[in-house]
């Protein structure tokens, strides 16, 4: 079997590259051999989700995935954006694009997550598995290519690289940081299995909502690929979407370990709270991963399009013309729904 | 008293407070420089030489003069008292002390201004006036009234002598800073701050840029029900006369009365910062000065923000820069701690950006060490202006000095409750 042990330095330890990564003049994570683009830190943390898939395919394990049939589009959706920068109203796409370099940002906060000890809460041994590894390595390398570490930039530095040469530099929004306020991160999220040490059931939870927000995100990639690489709107048709894809790539070991490791729960059995009693970890994760996945893909998307639908709105009424524009902007709409939260087509797949 | 007389009092009283300011000033230059001229005529350097002592000693006693003199120079010592990127810390923890030690003026005097610039006897307007002061500060002082119509409100008054008092300490203090930046070979930017001091005292006297201060805090939390801002009554109210709603509550840093009233105490830090950070960097214009006597708490918690003498507009792009830092900071990213520096205005002497990097090396240390959750702390901004005072950075703009003044007000105020404010989540970066 495949090596399953390795040390946080390990995990940490880049590829060695010819040549580094600038975006938009900053120095950032990655690089390039041989003129590929080679992601961070990805010298032994590759190899390392490989070996603990495998090992639980031999086990007979599937690995969990959610269904790609309910991720929202990106609004405003690539053709609406392009009309949009096309009539010089523009506040609107970067404010997305600065929105979507903050969002990237805050993901270094899963090195904050305060992880319960899994040795302790699973009832068979994690040796040799992503979960053993979350807070040796795993943790931090996601935190580290989503923010930046030291005296390299990431995500974040990377997507308002890749707005800056797409847009040439646009002027960012006053209330940028203000669309994303309001909240007072007072919100506590409902108890699915109160049997379950609290920790332990956040933790989970934290975990599924981060792989699906993770996954879903394979759509933004798409939207700003496309109209970062569109000669007729962007500044740098070539350099901005390559910025993103090379953004996309660095995200694929994010949703394969988040992945392995839920897998890995679901293939176990957690001990409750006082220790009484014993839970099917299959059963506790993909109630959770459902209950998560209901939410992300109805009520939060469908709000979040609410408030960017009005901002846009706002916008196009500034413009000559504003009823018109309005109605072109309006007959691009992808026509999207949003399911249900309680929708039955949105189950958990198991692969 | 005649015309003639009162105009002699005026004279000598401004000739007394000049000698006694200068007095201090060349006390406290003589205590600094005597040392310093010993040590180089035996040979010594004067910088290996521990000055706490001594910078101890005159902060004292400009205390004293101050305390005496009130007016401005209580003023000037709360200013220098949030200052640490400018002055030592013996200076800012003495002076930081003006803010509690103002002594109310009589009842006899506020009346009289009362009457004067509401143009009526107090009883015509007032059914009943507290002659003791709920308040006093270095500028005005607060009494709790009831308006003839029954509305219990809260009256601010201005002192009478105010204006002529800032008048004369200011120039003083201006003649002094310029002979101390002729005669010493390295001085401290003295004159940039009493400029901006004068500024601000010039906004700050006058209370219809307050009230107007207070409608625009109002009007940015319009759909808010947690912040309440006292309705002003604006028939009461003049350029030195505010009267408006008296709003109960307990104040923010009372944790025995929060609790005994079931408010969670959790609650009011992360509403505070949550607040504060939206006027800071979501809205760009803020009240300044949230010391716990201004900011009272309601069961909800709804908080109650009173006195914006002291509020601002940020400049464009201001907000975003601030979030840059203290998120570079939070997630150990040097690189991008320097550009936000850069991008907030901070200017180093020679331009040298290793001058950055190491103060953003020393902060990520210990907000890493102190675990920091994304929050600009009292410990983090000392940490800050530690190291600005002892890297050459020539340059801190005063929005951001203001700025971590109000965020150090918060941290003690959640330091005082028991807990600790998470930027961040207020930010929306909590899933």
């Amino acid at each position: 079997m495949a090596r399953l042990e390795w040390s946080r330095e390990e995990l940490l330890e880049d590829v060695p590259t010819d040549e580094p990564l600038f975006a938009g003049g900053v120095r950032c994570h990655g690089g390039f051999a041989g003129g590929r683009y080679v992601s961070p830190r990805t010298a032994n943390r590759v190899p390392a989700i490989r070996s603990w898939q495998e090992r639980l395919r031999s086990e007979g394990q599937p690995l969990v995935d959610v269904p790609r049939a309910f991720v929202p589009p990106h609004y405003p959706n690539y053709p609406q954006a392009k009309l949009l920068l096309q009539e010089g109203v523009r506040d609107p796409i970067t404010r997305s694009l600065t929105l979507i370099s903050i969002v990237e940002g805050f993901g270094a906060r899963i090195r904050d997550l305060a992880l319960p000890d899994l040795r302790r809460e699973v009832v068979e041994d994690i040796a040799g598995t992503a979960l053993a590894h979350l807070g040796g390595g795993l943790f931090e390398a996601h935190a580290r290519d989503e923010a930046g570490w030291r005296d390299q930039g990431g995500h974040k530095q990377m997507w308002e690289a890749a707005r800056d040469l797409g847009l040439a530099k646009p002027e960012i929004p006053d209330d940028v940081l203000l669309a994303m306020m309001g909240g007072n991160g007072r919100g506590e999220r409902r108890r699915l299995f109160p049997e379950l040490a609290p920790r332990l059931e956040e933790s989970i939870a934290f975990l599924a909502n981060v792989m699906i927000v993770e996954i879903f995100a394979e759509d933004v990639f798409e939207w700003a690929k496309a109209l970062l690489g569109d000669p007729e709107v962007s500044a740098e048709p070539a350099g901005a979407p390559a910025l993103v894809a090379h953004i996309q790539a660095d995200e694929s070991p994010h949703v394969e370990y988040l992945r392995t490791a839920l897998s890995e729960l679901r293939a176990r059995t957690l001990r409750s709270a006082d220790g009484k009693r014993e839970l099917a970890g299959r059963e506790v994760v993909d109630r959770i991963l459902e209950t998560q996945l209901r939410q992300i893909a109805s009520t939060r998307p469908a709000r979040e399009r609410a408030d960017v639908q009005g901002a846009i709105r706002l916008a196009l009424d500034d413009t000559p013309a504003a009823a018109q524009l309005a109605r072109r902007f309006e007959s691009l709409d992808s026509g999207w729904t949003f399911p249900k939260p309680d929708d039955e087509r949105l189950v958990l797949l198991a692969r | 008293m005649t015309r003639l007389a009162r105009r002699a009092r005026v004279e000598l009283e401004r000739g007394w407070r000049a000698t006694r300011i200068a007095w201090t000033a060349t006390c406290v230059w003589l205590r600094e420089k005597l040392p310093q001229w010993w040590d180089r005529a035996l040979g010594r350097d004067p910088d290996a030489r521990d000055y706490s002592a001594i910078h101890l000693r005159n902060a004292e006693q400009i205390f004293r003069t101050a305390t005496t003199l009130r007016g401005l120079l209580l003023k000037v010592c709360q200013v220098v008292g949030t200052r640490s990127d400018v002055f030592p810390p013996e200076y800012v923890r003495t002076l930081a002390r003006a803010q509690d030690r103002v002594p109310p003026r009589p009842f006899a005097v506020i009346r009289e201004l009362v009457e004067r610039e509401l143009a009526k006897p107090l009883d015509a307007v007032f059914a009943s006036f507290d002659p003791e002061p709920l308040a006093s500060a270095s500028l005005a002082q607060v009494h709790r009234a009831r308006l003839v119509d029954g509305r219990e409100v809260a009256v601010k008054v201005q002192y009478p002598d105010i204006e002529h008092i800032v008048r004369t300490d200011l120039a003083s203090l201006r003649r002094i800073c310029i002979v101390y930046e002729r005669f010493d070979p390295q001085p401290l930017a003295l004159l940039p701050l009493l400029d901006e001091l004068q500024k601000h005292l010039a906004l700050e006297l006058d209370f219809r840029r307050e009230v107007e201060n207070a409608e625009r805090v109002r009007a940015l939390f319009r759909k808010n029900p947690d912040v309440v801002v006292p309705e002003i009554d604006f028939a009461h109210s003049t350029a030195r006369v505010i009267t408006m709603e008296l709003v109960a509550g307990i104040k923010a840093n009372d944790r025995a009365g929060l609790v005994a009233a079931g408010i969670e105490l959790d609650e009011v830090v992360q509403g505070l910062t949550s607040l504060w950070n939206q006027m800071i960097m979501g809205l760009g214009f803020f009240h300044a000065d949230p010391h716990p006597g201004n900011v009272l708490i309601q069961p909800g918690p709804r908080f109650v923000i009173l006195d914006f003498g002291l509020a601002k507009q940020l400049p464009k792009g201001f907000g975003l820069g601030l979030f840059e830092l203290m998120f570079s900071m939070m997630t150990e990213n040097e690189a991008a701690m320097v550009r936000a520096f850069q991008e907030l205005g901070f200017r180093t002497r020679t331009g040298d950006p290793e001058t950055y990097r190491r103060i953003a090396r020393r902060m990520i240390e210990s907000s890493v060490r102190g675990n920091t959750r994304g929050e600009l702390s009292e410990e983090m901004t000392d940490e800050l202006f530690e190291s600005i005072r002892k890297d050459p950075i020539v340059s801190v703009p005063s929005d951001f000095v203001l700025v971590a003044r109000v965020f150090a007000l918060l941290s003690g105020i959640a330091h005082t409750l028991g807990g600790r404010p998470n930027t961040l989540d207020s930010l929306g970066g909590r899933n």
